[in-house]
Protein backbone atom coordinates (compact mmCIF):
# COMPACT_ATOMS: atom_id res chain seq x y z
CA UNK A 1 0.00 0.00 0.00
CA UNK A 2 1.22 3.12 -0.88
CA UNK A 3 1.64 5.44 2.45
CA UNK A 4 2.87 8.52 0.89
CA UNK A 5 3.22 10.83 -2.33
CA UNK A 6 4.34 14.58 -3.14
CA UNK A 7 0.88 15.07 -5.13
CA UNK A 8 0.52 18.29 -2.95
CA UNK A 9 4.19 19.35 -3.33
CA UNK A 10 3.55 19.00 -7.40
CA UNK A 11 0.82 20.55 -7.36
CA UNK A 12 1.73 23.62 -5.59
CA UNK A 13 4.80 23.96 -7.48
CA UNK A 14 3.08 24.02 -10.42
CA UNK A 15 0.04 26.64 -8.76
CA UNK A 16 -2.72 24.02 -9.50
CA UNK A 17 -5.42 24.42 -7.43
CA UNK A 18 -7.20 21.59 -6.27
CA UNK A 19 -9.87 21.79 -8.88
CA UNK A 20 -7.87 22.23 -11.57
CA UNK A 21 -5.89 19.08 -11.64
CA UNK A 22 -9.33 16.69 -10.89
CA UNK A 23 -10.07 18.38 -13.87
CA UNK A 24 -6.65 17.83 -15.93
CA UNK A 25 -6.67 14.13 -14.92
CA UNK A 26 -10.73 13.81 -14.96
CA UNK A 27 -11.59 13.14 -11.17
CA UNK A 28 -13.40 15.20 -8.86
CA UNK A 29 -11.66 17.46 -6.03
CA UNK A 30 -12.24 14.87 -3.60
CA UNK A 31 -10.82 12.60 -4.84
CA UNK A 32 -7.57 14.79 -5.02
CA UNK A 33 -8.02 15.42 -1.35
CA UNK A 34 -7.99 11.33 -0.25
CA UNK A 35 -4.75 11.00 -2.97
CA UNK A 36 -3.07 14.13 -1.18
CA UNK A 37 -3.86 12.76 2.13
CA UNK A 38 -2.90 9.48 1.94
CA UNK A 39 -6.82 7.95 2.37
CA UNK A 40 -7.07 6.69 -1.13
CA UNK A 41 -4.75 4.86 -3.37
CA UNK A 42 -5.21 5.73 -7.05
CA UNK A 43 -4.96 3.29 -9.67
CA UNK A 44 -2.42 2.84 -12.14
CA UNK A 45 -4.06 4.42 -14.95
CA UNK A 46 -4.46 7.51 -12.60
CA UNK A 47 -1.09 7.57 -11.32
CA UNK A 48 0.08 7.66 -14.68
CA UNK A 49 -2.28 10.53 -15.77
CA UNK A 50 -0.29 12.59 -12.77
CA UNK A 51 2.64 11.42 -13.91
CA UNK A 52 2.09 12.60 -17.56
CA UNK A 53 0.90 15.89 -16.19
CA UNK A 54 3.85 16.27 -14.56
CA UNK A 55 5.90 15.15 -16.81
CA UNK A 56 7.93 12.80 -14.40
CA UNK A 57 8.16 9.40 -13.19
CA UNK A 58 5.40 7.99 -11.39
CA UNK A 59 7.43 6.61 -8.48
CA UNK A 60 8.53 10.59 -8.54
CA UNK A 61 5.26 11.13 -7.19
CA UNK A 62 3.88 7.72 -5.43
CA UNK A 63 5.95 6.23 -3.39
CA UNK A 64 5.86 3.38 -0.71
CA UNK B 1 -33.11 6.68 -28.18
CA UNK B 2 -33.89 3.64 -29.26
CA UNK B 3 -33.03 2.52 -26.14
CA UNK B 4 -35.88 4.72 -24.50
CA UNK B 5 -38.08 3.99 -27.21
CA UNK B 6 -37.64 0.59 -25.92
CA UNK B 7 -38.48 1.35 -22.53
CA UNK B 8 -41.42 3.37 -23.16
CA UNK B 9 -42.52 0.85 -25.28
CA UNK B 10 -42.34 -1.83 -22.54
CA UNK B 11 -44.14 0.66 -20.15
CA UNK B 12 -46.83 1.18 -22.87
CA UNK B 13 -47.55 -2.46 -23.45
CA UNK B 14 -47.75 -3.49 -19.66
CA UNK B 15 -50.02 -0.85 -19.25
CA UNK B 16 -52.02 -1.47 -22.02
CA UNK B 17 -51.93 -5.73 -20.85
CA UNK B 18 -52.58 -4.64 -17.42
CA UNK B 19 -55.75 -3.08 -18.25
CA UNK B 20 -56.73 -5.83 -20.73
CA UNK B 21 -56.42 -8.23 -17.85
CA UNK B 22 -58.20 -6.20 -15.19
CA UNK B 23 -61.10 -5.72 -17.95
CA UNK B 24 -61.04 -9.37 -18.12
CA UNK B 25 -60.71 -10.55 -14.69
CA UNK B 26 -57.80 -12.68 -15.70
CA UNK B 27 -54.87 -13.73 -13.30
CA UNK B 28 -57.19 -12.37 -9.97
CA UNK B 29 -56.06 -13.59 -6.50
CA UNK B 30 -57.79 -12.10 -3.52
CA UNK B 31 -54.42 -13.33 -1.45
CA UNK B 32 -51.66 -11.14 -3.05
CA UNK B 33 -50.65 -7.75 -2.52
CA UNK B 34 -52.13 -6.51 -5.77
CA UNK B 35 -55.48 -8.63 -6.06
CA UNK B 36 -54.84 -9.18 -9.72
CA UNK B 37 -51.84 -9.85 -12.46
CA UNK B 38 -53.40 -6.67 -14.18
CA UNK B 39 -53.03 -4.24 -11.20
CA UNK B 40 -49.74 -5.51 -10.86
CA UNK B 41 -49.09 -4.93 -14.33
CA UNK B 42 -50.38 -1.56 -14.32
CA UNK B 43 -48.10 -0.55 -11.51
CA UNK B 44 -45.15 -2.07 -12.93
CA UNK B 45 -45.99 0.23 -15.94
CA UNK B 46 -46.35 3.57 -14.10
CA UNK B 47 -43.18 2.71 -12.16
CA UNK B 48 -40.93 2.18 -15.18
CA UNK B 49 -42.29 5.28 -16.75
CA UNK B 50 -41.47 6.82 -12.98
CA UNK B 51 -38.20 5.73 -13.28
CA UNK B 52 -37.34 7.31 -16.46
CA UNK B 53 -38.50 10.45 -15.91
CA UNK B 54 -36.63 10.92 -12.90
CA UNK B 55 -34.04 9.64 -14.87
CA UNK B 56 -34.35 12.16 -17.74
CA UNK B 57 -34.87 15.17 -15.08
CA UNK B 58 -31.06 13.90 -13.49
CA UNK B 59 -29.49 13.71 -17.30
CA UNK B 60 -29.34 17.27 -17.42
CA UNK B 61 -26.88 17.77 -14.87
CA UNK B 62 -23.34 16.80 -15.32
CA UNK B 63 -22.42 14.00 -12.90
CA UNK B 64 -18.94 12.75 -13.31
CA UNK B 65 -17.99 9.20 -12.09
CA UNK B 66 -14.68 8.49 -11.20
CA UNK B 67 -12.82 5.85 -10.19
CA UNK B 68 -12.83 6.56 -6.46
CA UNK B 69 -16.87 6.85 -6.68
CA UNK B 70 -16.88 3.57 -7.37
CA UNK B 71 -14.60 1.52 -5.39
CA UNK B 72 -16.61 3.47 -2.66
CA UNK B 73 -19.62 2.44 -4.31
CA UNK B 74 -17.95 -1.52 -4.15
CA UNK B 75 -16.98 -1.08 -0.41
CA UNK B 76 -20.65 -0.01 0.36
CA UNK B 77 -22.32 -2.80 -1.66
CA UNK B 78 -19.80 -5.21 0.73
CA UNK B 79 -21.46 -3.05 3.81
CA UNK B 80 -24.79 -3.62 2.49
CA UNK B 81 -23.80 -8.13 2.01
CA UNK B 82 -22.73 -7.78 5.80
CA UNK B 83 -25.78 -6.00 6.65
CA UNK B 84 -27.93 -8.61 5.13
CA UNK B 85 -26.36 -11.58 6.88
CA UNK B 86 -26.71 -10.21 10.31
CA UNK B 87 -30.23 -8.59 9.26
CA UNK B 88 -31.47 -12.36 8.36
CA UNK B 89 -29.68 -13.80 11.77
CA UNK B 90 -31.63 -11.21 13.98
CA UNK B 91 -34.70 -11.70 12.05
CA UNK B 92 -34.10 -15.72 12.66
CA UNK B 93 -34.06 -15.09 16.35
CA UNK B 94 -36.94 -12.56 16.60
CA UNK B 95 -38.65 -15.27 14.68
CA UNK B 96 -38.02 -17.88 16.85
CA UNK B 97 -38.72 -15.34 20.23
CA UNK B 98 -42.11 -14.51 19.26
CA UNK B 99 -43.07 -15.63 15.15
CA UNK B 100 -43.34 -12.80 12.84
CA UNK B 101 -46.99 -12.54 11.77
CA UNK B 102 -46.36 -9.73 8.35
CA UNK B 103 -47.10 -10.93 4.97
CA UNK B 104 -44.83 -12.35 2.63
CA UNK B 105 -44.52 -8.81 0.65
CA UNK B 106 -44.89 -6.47 3.34
CA UNK B 107 -41.62 -8.27 5.07
CA UNK B 108 -39.88 -7.82 1.33
CA UNK B 109 -40.94 -4.82 1.08
CA UNK B 110 -39.48 -3.61 4.31
CA UNK B 111 -36.32 -5.55 3.82
CA UNK B 112 -36.06 -4.17 0.20
CA UNK B 113 -36.43 -0.59 1.50
CA UNK B 114 -34.03 -1.16 4.48
CA UNK B 115 -31.02 -2.98 2.17
CA UNK B 116 -31.58 0.23 -0.50
CA UNK B 117 -31.26 2.96 2.57
CA UNK B 118 -28.34 0.83 4.10
CA UNK B 119 -26.73 0.50 0.84
CA UNK B 120 -27.13 4.68 0.26
CA UNK B 121 -25.94 5.55 4.07
CA UNK B 122 -22.83 3.53 3.65
CA UNK B 123 -22.18 4.88 0.15
CA UNK B 124 -22.48 8.66 1.28
CA UNK B 125 -20.42 7.82 4.81
CA UNK B 126 -17.57 5.90 3.17
CA UNK B 127 -17.30 8.72 0.64
CA UNK B 128 -17.23 11.42 3.00
CA UNK B 129 -14.77 9.85 5.05
CA UNK B 130 -12.65 7.28 2.64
Amino acid sequence: MLSKNKLKEMREKRGLSQEKLAELVGVTRQTVISIEGGKYVPSLELALKFSKLFKCKVEDIFDI
Amino acid sequence: MKNNAMKYGFAAVTIIAGLIFSYFHIGERPDIVFGSLGAWLIYVGFITLAIMAVRAIGKNKEKKVDERMEFVAAKAGRVTFVFIIIAAFAVMIADGIKPIAISYYMFMAYMISAIVFVYFVAYKVLLRYN
